[in-house]
Protein backbone atom coordinates (compact mmCIF):
# COMPACT_ATOMS: atom_id res chain seq x y z
CA UNK A 1 0.00 0.00 0.00
CA UNK A 2 1.34 3.20 -0.89
CA UNK A 3 1.41 6.23 1.62
CA UNK A 4 -0.63 9.27 1.60
CA UNK A 5 2.83 11.11 0.35
CA UNK A 6 3.87 8.15 -1.81
CA UNK A 7 0.17 9.12 -3.72
CA UNK A 8 0.57 12.52 -3.56
CA UNK A 9 4.05 12.72 -5.03
CA UNK A 10 3.18 10.18 -7.91
CA UNK A 11 0.37 11.83 -9.11
CA UNK A 12 2.24 15.65 -9.20
CA UNK A 13 4.76 13.40 -10.79
CA UNK A 14 2.47 12.08 -13.34
CA UNK A 15 0.79 15.52 -13.69
CA UNK A 16 4.42 17.47 -14.07
CA UNK A 17 5.72 14.70 -16.97
CA UNK A 18 2.32 14.79 -18.66
CA UNK A 19 2.72 19.07 -19.02
CA UNK A 20 6.05 18.81 -19.70
CA UNK A 21 5.70 15.87 -23.01
CA UNK A 22 2.06 18.29 -23.91
CA UNK A 23 4.16 21.66 -23.87
CA UNK A 24 6.78 19.84 -25.99
CA UNK A 25 4.61 18.47 -28.43
CA UNK A 26 3.09 21.71 -29.02
CA UNK A 27 5.23 24.59 -28.98
CA UNK A 28 8.61 22.44 -28.55
CA UNK A 29 11.20 21.35 -31.10
CA UNK A 30 13.99 18.57 -30.70
CA UNK A 31 15.93 20.46 -28.42
CA UNK A 32 13.69 19.84 -25.59
CA UNK A 33 14.47 15.99 -25.69
CA UNK A 34 13.57 14.12 -23.84
CA UNK A 35 10.33 16.57 -23.58
CA UNK A 36 10.13 17.42 -27.55
CA UNK A 37 7.52 16.65 -30.11
CA UNK A 38 7.61 13.26 -31.36
CA UNK A 39 8.47 14.46 -35.19
CA UNK A 40 9.64 11.40 -36.53
CA UNK A 41 8.07 11.36 -40.32
CA UNK A 42 6.08 14.71 -39.46
CA UNK A 43 6.95 16.78 -42.31
CA UNK A 44 5.03 16.62 -44.86
CA UNK A 45 6.14 15.65 -48.92
CA UNK A 46 4.60 17.29 -51.56
CA UNK A 47 3.46 14.85 -53.96
CA UNK A 48 4.85 16.62 -56.82
CA UNK A 49 7.79 17.93 -55.11
CA UNK A 50 10.75 16.59 -54.36
CA UNK A 51 13.06 14.15 -52.33
CA UNK A 52 16.08 14.52 -51.03
CA UNK A 53 19.21 11.69 -50.30
CA UNK A 54 21.85 12.84 -48.73
CA UNK A 55 25.58 11.14 -49.02
CA UNK A 56 29.04 11.85 -47.42
CA UNK A 57 32.05 11.22 -49.93
CA UNK A 58 35.34 11.31 -49.30
CA UNK A 59 38.60 11.11 -51.43
CA UNK A 60 41.29 9.16 -49.18
CA UNK A 61 45.26 10.32 -49.41
CA UNK A 62 45.55 7.41 -52.01
CA UNK A 63 43.11 8.93 -54.52
CA UNK A 64 40.54 6.54 -53.93
CA UNK A 65 36.66 7.79 -54.00
CA UNK A 66 35.16 6.27 -51.12
CA UNK A 67 31.35 7.00 -50.13
CA UNK A 68 31.80 7.69 -46.25
CA UNK A 69 29.69 4.96 -43.83
CA UNK A 70 28.42 6.32 -40.75
CA UNK A 71 30.72 4.34 -38.78
CA UNK A 72 33.98 5.76 -40.46
CA UNK A 73 33.32 9.38 -38.98
CA UNK A 74 30.82 8.41 -36.42
CA UNK A 75 28.20 10.52 -37.51
CA UNK A 76 24.96 9.32 -39.23
CA UNK A 77 23.56 10.24 -42.13
CA UNK A 78 21.00 12.07 -40.16
CA UNK A 79 23.22 13.69 -37.84
CA UNK A 80 25.01 15.30 -41.29
CA UNK A 81 21.60 16.07 -42.50
CA UNK A 82 21.08 17.87 -39.66
CA UNK A 83 23.97 20.13 -39.64
CA UNK A 84 24.10 20.30 -43.40
CA UNK A 85 22.64 24.24 -43.71
CA UNK A 86 25.59 24.82 -41.38
CA UNK A 87 28.03 22.72 -43.41
CA UNK A 88 26.84 25.16 -46.17
CA UNK A 89 27.56 28.21 -45.03
CA UNK A 90 30.43 27.16 -43.84
CA UNK A 91 32.32 24.21 -45.96
CA UNK A 92 35.18 24.38 -43.26
CA UNK A 93 33.57 22.60 -40.91
CA UNK A 94 33.55 19.44 -42.87
CA UNK A 95 37.07 19.07 -41.64
CA UNK A 96 35.76 17.71 -38.92
CA UNK A 97 34.52 14.60 -40.04
CA UNK A 98 38.08 14.20 -41.59
CA UNK A 99 39.77 14.48 -38.02
CA UNK A 100 36.97 11.92 -36.93
CA UNK A 101 37.47 9.30 -39.28
CA UNK A 102 41.53 9.71 -38.42
CA UNK A 103 40.61 9.44 -34.68
CA UNK A 104 38.42 6.47 -35.49
CA UNK A 105 40.23 4.96 -37.93
CA UNK A 106 43.97 5.43 -37.74
CA UNK A 107 45.13 2.92 -39.77
CA UNK A 108 43.31 3.92 -42.46
CA UNK A 109 44.18 6.78 -45.49
CA UNK A 110 43.08 10.21 -44.37
CA UNK A 111 40.34 12.06 -45.96
CA UNK A 112 42.12 14.72 -48.18
CA UNK A 113 38.43 16.00 -49.27
CA UNK A 114 35.23 15.59 -47.85
CA UNK A 115 31.65 16.28 -49.61
CA UNK A 116 28.42 16.51 -48.81
CA UNK A 117 26.31 15.26 -51.41
CA UNK A 118 22.42 15.44 -52.53
CA UNK A 119 20.59 13.51 -54.93
CA UNK A 120 17.09 15.10 -55.46
CA UNK A 121 14.19 12.91 -56.41
CA UNK A 122 11.43 14.78 -57.97
CA UNK A 123 8.12 13.57 -57.52
CA UNK A 124 4.85 13.11 -59.39
CA UNK A 125 1.54 12.35 -57.89
CA UNK A 126 3.66 10.82 -55.36
CA UNK A 127 5.45 8.66 -57.44
CA UNK A 128 9.35 8.85 -58.08
CA UNK A 129 10.34 10.31 -61.85
CA UNK A 130 13.70 9.82 -62.72
CA UNK A 131 16.48 8.28 -61.02
CA UNK A 132 17.42 11.58 -59.53
CA UNK A 133 20.03 14.90 -59.96
CA UNK A 134 23.22 14.92 -58.23
CA UNK A 135 24.68 17.91 -56.66
CA UNK A 136 27.68 19.11 -54.07
CA UNK A 137 26.22 20.95 -51.53
CA UNK A 138 29.38 21.70 -49.30
CA UNK A 139 32.98 20.34 -49.82
CA UNK A 140 36.21 20.96 -48.19
CA UNK A 141 39.81 20.25 -49.12
CA UNK A 142 42.84 19.73 -47.16
CA UNK B 1 -4.40 17.69 -4.57
CA UNK B 2 -6.07 16.58 -1.73
CA UNK B 3 -9.52 15.67 -3.82
CA UNK B 4 -6.92 13.72 -5.61
CA UNK B 5 -5.39 11.64 -3.28
CA UNK B 6 -8.89 11.71 -1.19
CA UNK B 7 -10.09 9.77 -4.44
CA UNK B 8 -10.13 6.16 -4.25
CA UNK B 9 -6.43 4.62 -6.16
CA UNK B 10 -8.61 4.69 -9.45
CA UNK B 11 -6.90 3.63 -13.01
CA UNK B 12 -3.31 5.46 -11.89
CA UNK B 13 -2.92 3.44 -9.01
CA UNK B 14 -4.80 0.05 -9.57
CA UNK B 15 -2.75 -2.56 -8.50
CA UNK B 16 -0.84 -4.64 -10.54
CA UNK B 17 1.09 -8.10 -9.03
CA UNK B 18 4.77 -6.90 -7.87
CA UNK B 19 6.24 -10.01 -10.09
CA UNK B 20 5.32 -8.06 -13.05
CA UNK B 21 8.23 -5.13 -11.97
CA UNK B 22 10.42 -8.02 -11.26
CA UNK B 23 10.31 -9.11 -14.82
CA UNK B 24 10.21 -5.70 -16.07
CA UNK B 25 13.65 -5.04 -14.50
CA UNK B 26 15.08 -8.07 -16.01
CA UNK B 27 14.55 -7.05 -19.19
CA UNK B 28 15.20 -3.19 -19.14
CA UNK B 29 18.87 -3.69 -17.82
CA UNK B 30 19.65 -6.48 -19.59
CA UNK B 31 18.37 -4.53 -22.66
CA UNK B 32 20.30 -1.74 -21.73
CA UNK B 33 23.04 -3.09 -22.80
CA UNK B 34 21.89 -4.80 -26.04
CA UNK B 35 20.68 -1.63 -27.00
CA UNK B 36 24.28 0.03 -26.31
CA UNK B 37 26.42 -2.86 -27.66
CA UNK B 38 24.13 -4.16 -30.42
CA UNK B 39 21.75 -1.75 -31.82
CA UNK B 40 23.13 1.51 -31.29
CA UNK B 41 26.73 0.89 -30.95
CA UNK B 42 27.26 4.84 -32.80
CA UNK B 43 27.08 6.38 -29.71
CA UNK B 44 30.50 5.10 -28.63
CA UNK B 45 31.84 7.07 -31.51
CA UNK B 46 30.62 10.46 -30.29
CA UNK B 47 33.88 10.16 -28.12
CA UNK B 48 36.12 10.97 -30.50
CA UNK B 49 33.93 13.59 -32.57
CA UNK B 50 35.59 16.91 -32.72
CA UNK B 51 34.19 19.81 -30.26
CA UNK B 52 32.49 21.46 -33.44
CA UNK B 53 30.12 18.81 -34.45
CA UNK B 54 28.92 18.64 -31.01
CA UNK B 55 24.96 20.69 -31.02
CA UNK B 56 24.26 21.14 -26.86
CA UNK B 57 20.36 20.39 -26.19
CA UNK B 58 18.33 22.59 -23.77
CA UNK B 59 19.19 19.68 -21.16
CA UNK B 60 22.95 20.12 -21.77
CA UNK B 61 22.70 23.91 -21.59
CA UNK B 62 20.93 23.88 -18.60
CA UNK B 63 22.47 21.33 -16.81
CA UNK B 64 26.16 22.81 -18.26
CA UNK B 65 26.81 18.98 -19.21
CA UNK B 66 30.52 18.66 -20.82
CA UNK B 67 31.37 18.03 -24.02
CA UNK B 68 31.71 14.05 -24.95
CA UNK B 69 35.03 13.17 -24.99
CA UNK B 70 36.68 10.50 -23.68
CA UNK B 71 34.57 10.49 -20.69
CA UNK B 72 31.78 9.00 -22.72
CA UNK B 73 33.82 5.60 -23.02
CA UNK B 74 33.80 5.61 -18.93
CA UNK B 75 29.99 6.31 -19.07
CA UNK B 76 29.35 3.41 -21.41
CA UNK B 77 31.25 0.82 -19.19
CA UNK B 78 29.60 2.06 -16.16
CA UNK B 79 25.98 1.79 -17.63
CA UNK B 80 26.77 -1.71 -18.79
CA UNK B 81 28.47 -2.48 -15.11
CA UNK B 82 25.59 -1.05 -13.15
CA UNK B 83 22.98 -2.43 -15.57
CA UNK B 84 23.76 -5.83 -15.41
CA UNK B 85 24.48 -5.83 -11.11
CA UNK B 86 20.57 -4.13 -12.01
CA UNK B 87 19.39 -6.73 -13.89
CA UNK B 88 20.31 -9.68 -11.13
CA UNK B 89 18.10 -7.62 -8.70
CA UNK B 90 20.75 -5.84 -6.34
CA UNK B 91 20.11 -2.90 -5.05
CA UNK B 92 16.66 -2.17 -6.98
CA UNK B 93 16.36 1.25 -5.63
CA UNK B 94 20.21 2.58 -5.72
CA UNK B 95 21.53 0.84 -8.99
CA UNK B 96 17.86 1.71 -10.43
CA UNK B 97 18.53 5.50 -9.77
CA UNK B 98 22.08 5.43 -11.32
CA UNK B 99 20.60 3.44 -14.54
CA UNK B 100 18.34 6.08 -15.38
CA UNK B 101 20.33 8.64 -15.04
CA UNK B 102 23.08 7.31 -16.89
CA UNK B 103 21.03 5.65 -19.79
CA UNK B 104 19.50 9.69 -20.15
CA UNK B 105 22.74 10.65 -20.46
CA UNK B 106 24.28 8.47 -22.61
CA UNK B 107 20.99 9.42 -24.83
CA UNK B 108 21.47 13.22 -24.13
CA UNK B 109 25.26 12.35 -25.84
CA UNK B 110 23.99 10.35 -28.62
CA UNK B 111 21.10 13.28 -29.73
CA UNK B 112 23.83 16.49 -29.28
CA UNK B 113 25.40 15.98 -33.09
CA UNK B 114 22.05 16.99 -34.83
CA UNK B 115 19.97 14.47 -34.99
CA UNK B 116 17.05 13.22 -32.03
CA UNK B 117 15.21 10.41 -32.12
CA UNK B 118 11.78 9.53 -31.23
CA UNK B 119 11.36 6.11 -29.74
CA UNK B 120 13.10 6.64 -26.30
CA UNK B 121 10.36 8.07 -24.15
CA UNK B 122 8.59 5.14 -23.20
CA UNK B 123 11.93 3.62 -22.06
CA UNK B 124 13.44 6.37 -20.20
CA UNK B 125 9.69 6.80 -18.05
CA UNK B 126 10.06 2.52 -17.71
CA UNK B 127 14.06 2.81 -16.02
CA UNK B 128 12.99 6.32 -14.19
CA UNK B 129 10.10 4.04 -12.40
CA UNK B 130 11.36 0.84 -11.56
CA UNK B 131 13.63 1.87 -8.61
CA UNK B 132 10.50 3.31 -7.69
CA UNK B 133 9.21 -0.33 -6.72
CA UNK B 134 12.29 -1.85 -4.53
CA UNK B 135 10.03 -4.19 -2.50
CA UNK B 136 6.52 -5.65 -2.80
CA UNK B 137 4.02 -3.31 -3.41
CA UNK B 138 1.18 -3.87 -5.30
CA UNK B 139 -0.01 -0.07 -5.75
CA UNK B 140 3.38 1.07 -6.51
CA UNK B 141 3.81 -1.07 -9.07
CA UNK B 142 0.29 -0.35 -10.73
CA UNK B 143 1.45 3.29 -10.91
CA UNK B 144 5.09 2.58 -12.51
CA UNK B 145 2.91 0.08 -15.28
CA UNK B 146 0.67 3.77 -15.39
CA UNK B 147 3.52 5.92 -16.39
CA UNK B 148 5.03 3.25 -18.66
CA UNK B 149 1.77 2.94 -20.82
CA UNK B 150 0.73 6.65 -20.57
CA UNK B 151 4.36 7.14 -22.01
CA UNK B 152 3.77 4.42 -24.59
CA UNK B 153 0.42 5.58 -25.46
CA UNK B 154 1.99 9.54 -25.75
CA UNK B 155 4.65 8.15 -27.88
CA UNK B 156 1.76 6.96 -30.90
CA UNK B 157 -0.62 9.48 -29.66
CA UNK B 158 1.33 12.69 -29.62
CA UNK B 159 3.18 11.79 -32.69
CA UNK B 160 -0.31 11.86 -34.56
CA UNK B 161 -0.54 15.45 -33.12
CA UNK B 162 2.92 16.89 -34.35
CA UNK B 163 1.82 15.31 -37.88
CA UNK B 164 -0.50 18.35 -37.39
CA UNK B 165 1.32 20.90 -36.05
CA UNK B 166 4.36 19.77 -38.88
CA UNK B 167 2.45 18.54 -42.01
CA UNK B 168 -0.81 20.07 -41.38
CA UNK B 169 -4.09 18.34 -42.12
CA UNK B 170 -3.33 17.57 -45.33
CA UNK B 171 -0.30 15.40 -44.14
CA UNK B 172 -2.77 12.25 -44.89
CA UNK B 173 -2.56 12.98 -48.05
CA UNK B 174 1.15 14.26 -48.56
CA UNK B 175 4.35 12.31 -49.66
CA UNK B 176 5.75 11.42 -46.60
CA UNK B 177 6.09 7.53 -46.97
CA UNK B 178 7.33 7.41 -50.48
CA UNK B 179 10.11 9.18 -49.05
CA UNK B 180 10.93 7.12 -46.16
CA UNK B 181 10.64 4.23 -48.86
CA UNK B 182 13.10 6.30 -51.39
CA UNK B 183 15.66 7.41 -48.65
CA UNK B 184 15.59 4.29 -46.17
CA UNK B 185 13.52 1.66 -48.27
CA UNK B 186 14.39 -2.11 -48.27
CA UNK B 187 13.99 -4.58 -51.07
CA UNK B 188 9.81 -5.55 -49.95
CA UNK B 189 9.07 -1.84 -49.38
CA UNK B 190 10.66 -0.72 -52.90
CA UNK B 191 8.58 -2.82 -54.67
CA UNK B 192 5.41 0.05 -53.38
CA UNK B 193 7.13 2.98 -54.69
CA UNK B 194 5.03 1.70 -57.95
CA UNK B 195 2.24 1.72 -55.91
CA UNK B 196 1.89 5.38 -54.49
CA UNK B 197 -1.46 4.69 -53.69
CA UNK B 198 -0.88 2.00 -50.95
CA UNK B 199 1.86 4.53 -48.86
CA UNK B 200 -0.84 6.87 -49.57
CA UNK B 201 -3.52 5.21 -47.58
CA UNK B 202 -1.07 3.94 -45.40
CA UNK B 203 -0.51 7.23 -44.30
CA UNK B 204 -4.31 7.61 -42.96
CA UNK B 205 -4.22 3.92 -41.73
CA UNK B 206 -1.16 5.38 -39.04
CA UNK B 207 -2.79 8.49 -38.55
CA UNK B 208 -5.84 6.47 -37.23
CA UNK B 209 -3.61 3.99 -35.54
CA UNK B 210 -2.01 6.53 -33.98
CA UNK B 211 -5.30 8.85 -32.52
CA UNK B 212 -7.76 6.08 -32.24
CA UNK B 213 -6.69 2.88 -31.80
CA UNK B 214 -3.60 3.49 -29.17
CA UNK B 215 -5.44 5.48 -26.28
CA UNK B 216 -7.50 1.86 -25.94
CA UNK B 217 -4.07 0.50 -24.61
CA UNK B 218 -4.91 2.86 -21.30
CA UNK B 219 -8.18 0.59 -21.12
CA UNK B 220 -8.43 -2.01 -18.69
CA UNK B 221 -10.05 -4.51 -20.54
CA UNK B 222 -11.88 -7.68 -17.88
CA UNK B 223 -11.00 -9.92 -20.93
CA UNK B 224 -7.00 -9.87 -21.08
CA UNK B 225 -6.91 -11.51 -24.49
CA UNK B 226 -7.97 -7.61 -25.70
CA UNK B 227 -4.99 -6.38 -24.43
CA UNK B 228 -2.90 -8.93 -25.95
CA UNK B 229 -4.84 -8.28 -29.11
CA UNK B 230 -3.64 -4.74 -29.18
CA UNK B 231 0.01 -4.94 -27.96
CA UNK B 232 0.28 -7.88 -30.41
CA UNK B 233 -1.15 -5.46 -33.27
CA UNK B 234 1.52 -2.63 -32.62
CA UNK B 235 4.24 -5.27 -32.20
CA UNK B 236 3.27 -6.36 -35.93
CA UNK B 237 3.17 -2.79 -36.47
CA UNK B 238 6.44 -2.25 -35.06
CA UNK B 239 7.88 -5.14 -37.11
CA UNK B 240 6.39 -4.03 -40.58
CA UNK B 241 8.03 -0.85 -40.27
CA UNK B 242 10.88 -2.40 -39.78
CA UNK B 243 10.53 -4.64 -42.71
CA UNK B 244 9.76 -1.94 -44.95
CA UNK B 245 12.18 1.05 -43.65
CA UNK B 246 14.56 -0.73 -41.62
CA UNK B 247 13.77 1.38 -38.38
CA UNK B 248 13.29 -0.45 -35.28
CA UNK B 249 11.64 1.21 -32.31
CA UNK B 250 13.34 -1.13 -30.26
CA UNK B 251 13.57 0.26 -27.00
CA UNK B 252 10.16 1.68 -27.20
CA UNK B 253 8.83 -2.33 -27.92
CA UNK B 254 10.99 -3.11 -24.85
CA UNK B 255 8.60 -0.68 -22.86
CA UNK B 256 5.21 -1.46 -24.51
CA UNK B 257 6.08 -5.48 -22.85
CA UNK B 258 4.84 -3.30 -19.58
CA UNK B 259 1.27 -3.80 -20.49
CA UNK B 260 1.77 -7.54 -20.84
CA UNK B 261 1.09 -9.79 -17.74
CA UNK B 262 4.39 -10.88 -17.40
CA UNK B 263 3.80 -11.61 -14.19
CA UNK B 264 2.18 -15.02 -15.21
CA UNK B 265 5.30 -16.29 -17.41
CA UNK B 266 7.46 -18.63 -15.13
CA UNK B 267 6.12 -17.98 -11.88
CA UNK B 268 7.79 -20.93 -10.04
CA UNK B 269 10.80 -20.49 -10.90
CA UNK B 270 10.37 -16.64 -9.79
CA UNK B 271 9.33 -17.68 -6.42
CA UNK B 272 12.04 -19.89 -6.22
CA UNK B 273 14.83 -17.58 -6.87
CA UNK B 274 13.04 -14.73 -5.39
CA UNK B 275 11.27 -14.29 -2.20
CA UNK B 276 9.73 -10.91 -1.79
CA UNK B 277 9.21 -9.60 1.69
CA UNK B 278 6.06 -9.86 3.21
Amino acid sequence: MLTQTGRRVRTAVTAGVAGLLLAGTFFGQDDAFPFGPFRMYATRDAPNGSVVSTRVEAVDASGRVITVPDSATGMRRAEIEGQVSSFRHQADRLGALSRAHSRLRPNEPAYILVRVVERRYALRDGRPAGTGVEQVVAQWQR
Amino acid sequence: MAAVTAAPPGWLFDPVPYRRIVMLRRVAYLFVPVDMLLTTPWVWSHAHEPGELYRPLLIDRVLHLPTPGAWVTVLGVTLIVASLAAAAGRLPRVLGVAVAALYLEWMVVAFSYGKVDHDRVGFLVLLAVLPTVPRRDDEAAGWAVRMTTLAVVATYFLSAVAKLRFGGLDWVDGATLTRAVIRRGTGLSKHLLDHGWVLHAFQYVLVTVELLVSPLLLVRWRDPRRTWLLVGGFYLFHLMTFLAISIVFLPHCVALLALLPLERMSVQRLAQREPVPA
